[in-house]
């Protein structure tokens, strides 16, 4: 098959706050290769978010090792976390955290501002990503001019503006009814069946049922791997 | 993260902000205007002390004969002194740092014109006077080295003594009696001011000048056949040189009159530089620049106040960017950029401001001694300076904040 896109070896993440430390993980070992798409599925507080921004590197692990494309991410320096955020990554959020005074276009070319991409190229792409989420009609709406699902579509169209290797989208229906929930998870199959390797996080068994692959976590730990044929 | 975009982001906060931004801007505003204003008012008030205490005369002395000093005398009757013009020439002939030199009479006179009296101050001068008192003329020609050789009864008139004395009818050619004699007016001068300093008398536009020559014709002074005058007028070249020229003045004219050199009792000096001297001029200046640059770190306080409450506000944005790929450091640059951009707007408007309120002081005719501030282009450039270091200052801390932040925590946030 092809490589691995993710792997994670005894990942472990600690949380200290105050005098009460919290293990959100312990002991994580996962392979995720390129074409998949996994669906992290587990109850509340269970540790799926911890686990999304590990993979994201917005989060150090405690303990353990990840290698992305097989790259060991703790040797990579803080500047070249930011350009495999930038270019490898594509985030989509629960709550879309879009920015509320750039228009839609504006919040899909900011990756691209970051990558030092001229302002007609960076139009450019953002349009074509806008497009392909179907939202050509609402380029220079303010996030708060927009619906939910909207919003949402807006986020996953800044997320596939690098053409990254990997979409990491924590509970990306649970801030939506659920017909537009339906109708991003149909957006992140298509998203998958062009190639794309997507890891969503849900606690909606319904939803989770319709990804091929399916962990469960609970209480940091891996608890079942399963693939439907 | 380019400049253009940190700008255009600066300007989108500053648009959705605008009443916020705007007040905080009004501090750093009313700062630089402060800066430009005081620092350009403390040079007024500085040109104007310098302009009312030449107007004696720019740069001069005079010197006056006074009795002989106790230490300098065992005789308990301390010998009188006086002035002669020989005095005068010999110390025109010897004088090296003191650039110019002339004689000058006085008397308490009442002067006649038709049927109107006026009591002045009638002075003997010699040509040079016009020139080392700084007058000019308004009308007519000052007194001449041919006036002085031939003894001519003519008169110059200071405004005010024209004003009084001649009132709307007479001018330039009016016959005038001074102790009965007859004068002609030959020259007017311009107006003076309001002299911060003067020699005991009347200000120059009260004045009536005379040639020296003419003056003695009046007759013999104090009992004595020699041509006594009252003062010798001494100009130094640089007022640098004030103690050194009145070194000098004192060894030569000391040498004539037989006294020490070192006896002040005996030649007394006095000049307007003794009190410009005494004013405070620099430290004024200091303490309004001063003034102004504490205004403009009060504005810059506002500046940074409100950026780290928009730091605080922004955390999810700042999460964002970070998630999207953006560098600490361009968080870092983002953030000190529009804190910078901001204050240098206010800067800017604050400058333009006080040059506007500047010149607008400074277009207005004003009576005497009213300081009008003087701009120069150093002041815009003081003012361009502070506004960036206080630019520079108030954008460091909101930056380093917000590059702080943690993105992982604020992305949870709902
Ligand atoms: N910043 C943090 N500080 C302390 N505890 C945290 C922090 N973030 C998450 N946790 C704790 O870690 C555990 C896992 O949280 P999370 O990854 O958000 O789970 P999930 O996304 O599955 O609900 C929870 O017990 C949560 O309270
Ligand atoms: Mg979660």
């Amino acid at each position: 098959m092809s490589d691995a896109v993710i792997a994670l070896q005894g990942i472990t993440k600690r949380y200290a706050s105050g005098r009460v430390r919290v293990e959100a993980l312990r002991g994580i070992d996962l392979v995720i290769r390129s074409g998949e798409m996994v669906a992290i599925m587990g109850p509340s507080g269970s540790g799926k978010t911890t686990l999304m921004e590990i993979l994201g590197c917005l989060l150090q692990p405690s303990e353990g090792q990840y290698r992305f494309k097989g790259r060991p991410i703790h040797q990579i320096p803080p500047d070249g976390l930011a350009a495999l955020r930038g270019t490898e990554l594509g985030f989509v959020f629960q709550s879309f955290n879009l920015l509320p005074r750039l228009t839609a276009l504006e919040n899909v070319e900011l990756p691209l501002s970051y990558r030092g991409v001229t302002a007609r190229e960076r139009h450019a792409r953002a349009h074509e990503a806008l497009l392909r989420v179907g939202l050509a009609e609402r380029l220079r709406h303010l996030p708060s001019e927009l619906s939910g699902g909207e919003r949402q579509r807006v986020a996953i169209a800044r997320a596939l503006i690098n053409r990254p290797s990997l979409i990491l989208a924590d509970e990306p229906t649970g801030n939506l009814d659920s017909r537009t929930g339906e109708e991003i998870m149909a957006l992140l199959h298509t998203l998958h069946g062009e190639g794309n390797t997507v890891v969503l996080v849900t606690h909606d068994t319904r939803i989770g049922d319709q990804v091929e692959r399916r962990v469960a976590i609970r209480d940091g730990r891996i608890e079942t791997d399963t693939r439907s044929p | 993260m380019v400049l253009v975009e940190a700008i255009r982001q600066a300007f989108r906060t500053l648009r959705t902000e605008k009443l916020r931004s705007f007040l905080t801007m009004f501090g750093v505003l009313w700062g630089t205007a402060s800066v430009v204003f005081l620092v350009s008012w403390g040079l007024g008030v500085q040109a104007m002390m310098e302009a009312g205490y030449s107007r004696a005369g720019k740069n001069l002395m005079q010197a006056w004969p006074g009795v002989i000093g106790e230490q300098f005398t065992p005789a308990t009757d301390r010998r009188e002194l006086w002035f002669t013009t020989a005095d005068v020439t010999a110390v025109r002939e010897q004088v090296r740092i003191i650039d110019a030199v002339a004689g000058e009479a006085r008397m308490w006179s009442t002067v006649v014109f038709r049927e109107k009296t006026f009591s002045t101050d009638v002075r003997g001068v010699e040509p040079a006077q016009t020139e080392l008192r700084g007058v000019r003329m308004a009308a007519g020609r000052g007194i001449s080295r041919a006036d002085l050789d031939h003894r001519r009864r003519v008169a110059v008139l200071g405004t005010e003594a024209r004003r009084r004395l001649l009132g709307a009818r007479g001018g330039i050619g009016s016959w005038i009696r001074i102790k009965g004699q007859p004068f002609q007016v030959i020259g007017i001068h311009a107006r003076v001011g309001t002299q911060l300093w003067r020699d005991q008398g009347e200000e120059l536009d009260a004045q009536v000048w005379i040639p020296l020559t003419a003056f003695f014709a009046f007759g013999p002074r104090f009992g004595s056949d020699a041509d006594i005058v009252n003062t010798i007028l001494l100009r130094l070249r640089d007022r640098r040189d004030y103690d050194d020229a009145k070194r000098e003045a004192r060894a030569i004219i000391g040498r004539r009159l037989r006294v020490s050199a070192t006896d002040e009792e005996a030649v007394r000096i006095a000049s307007s530089l003794d009190q410009l001297r005494k004013l405070p001029l620099e430290q004024t200046s200091t303490v309004l620049l001063l003034l102004g640059t504490t205004t403009l770190l009060i504005g810059g306080i506002g500046i940074l106040t409100m950026m780290l409450d928009s730091v605080q506000e922004r955390r999810q944005e700042i999460g964002v960017r970070l998630a999207v790929g953006a560098r600490r450091r361009d968080i870092l640059g983002q953030f000190f950029l529009e804190t910078f951009v901001m204050t240098a707007l206010g800067g800017l408007a604050g400058i333009a401001l006080g040059v506007a309120g500047c010149r607008v002081l400074a277009s207005f005719e004003t009576a005497d001694l009213i300081p009008l501030p003087i701009l120069r282009a150093e002041i815009v450039f003081i003012a361009l300076g502070v506004m960036t270091g206080v630019g520079i200052a108030s954008g460091i801390i909101p930056a380093w904040r917000a590059a702080k932040v943690d993105p992982s925590v604020t992305l949870r946030a709902e």
